[in-house]
């Protein structure tokens, strides 16, 4: 009986890594939230693979932060005021 | 800032909103598209769109709030263009990280990586990261990018992106992937 309730839940580790990305934008099912518990409970992989996934985002999310540039904005305000009708 | 509005000369309030918005319009720009050109672009679009728009702008809101959801809408719009791109729809096939039964190829699994805070504010990491998303196919990019456009939810994007929600998450998974291995290969794996 475990075996079949295990084996209902049984995930391949690409599915596994398909559902930390799943749930990083939207909600999993109860089967799914189960499902990715028990893997990874069993497999130190997917859990570095999470682990490093939600280290990725924060790197993402900082990076963009950081990242601004030295524009003209003078020169673009008039190319922006040329452009625009009736002038 | 809130202004009086002139709705006999929308011509004089754009320009003034330019000369008073610009600035902060490019920055967020840019900060969505690191690419100057594109992000120029856009702010002209924006300003456009207001100007074309300028009766439908009621007033209720704050002039800087109505610019930035346009340039929201342009910028989402430009990254469903890139992702609609079909000749950029390559990239490396999941079978390149898991065997044909699911499980992670031996040489693949992930492993625990040495990272340190000071990561973040380590230029020669920035510009690893930033190679590593340029090399990303397009439309892989796009969907990254979107999911980071401010705290968008997954349903919103894949509105955006005309995709269905179980598209969107399998390409963030396989720009994950991809993304990871780069890092790995040119960062992690040299420390």
């Amino acid at each position: 009986m475990m075996k079949r309730i295990a084996h209902f839940f049984m995930l391949s580790c690409r599915k596994a890594t398909e559902l930390i990305e799943k749930k990083s934008v939207t909600r999993l099912s109860v089967k799914e939230k189960i499902g990715l518990g028990l893997h990874k409970s069993i497999c130190d992989a997917c859990t570095a693979y999470e682990k490093q996934s939600r280290k990725m985002d924060e790197l993402m999310q900082h990076h963009t932060h950081t990242h601004t540039s030295t524009t003209n904005t003078e020169a673009l305000k008039n190319k922006i005021i040329n452009g625009l009708p009736e002038n | 800032m809130q202004f009086v509005m002139d709705r006999n000369n929308p011509a004089a309030m754009v320009q003034c909103w330019v000369e008073l918005y610009t600035d902060e319009l490019y920055t967020w720009a840019f900060y969505k598209t690191n690419k100057k050109e594109t992000a120029e672009d856009l702010v002209q679009d924006t300003f456009l769109a207001a100007y074309q728009g300028f009766d439908r702008f009621s007033g209720k809101s704050e002039v800087k709030t109505w610019l930035f959801s346009i340039l929201h809408n342009k910028i989402a719009e430009h990254y469903r263009k890139q992702y609609k791109n079909p000749a950029a729809n390559t990239g490396t096939d999941l079978s390149y990280f898991f065997e044909p039964d699911g499980e992670w190829k031996k040489e693949e699994r992930p492993q625990a990586w040495d990272t340190d805070a000071a990561l973040l504010d380590d230029p020669a990491f920035t510009s690893v990261l930033n190679k590593c998303m340029d090399q990303l196919p397009a439309h892989w990019n796009a969907a990254m990018k979107l999911k980071y456009l401010e705290d968008k939810k997954g349903e919103l994007i894949c509105q955006e992106l005309e995709i269905t929600p179980s598209n969107f998450w399998q390409v963030l998974h396989r720009a994950k992937l991809q993304l990871r291995k780069c890092l790995e290969l040119h960062w992690f794996k040299n420390k």
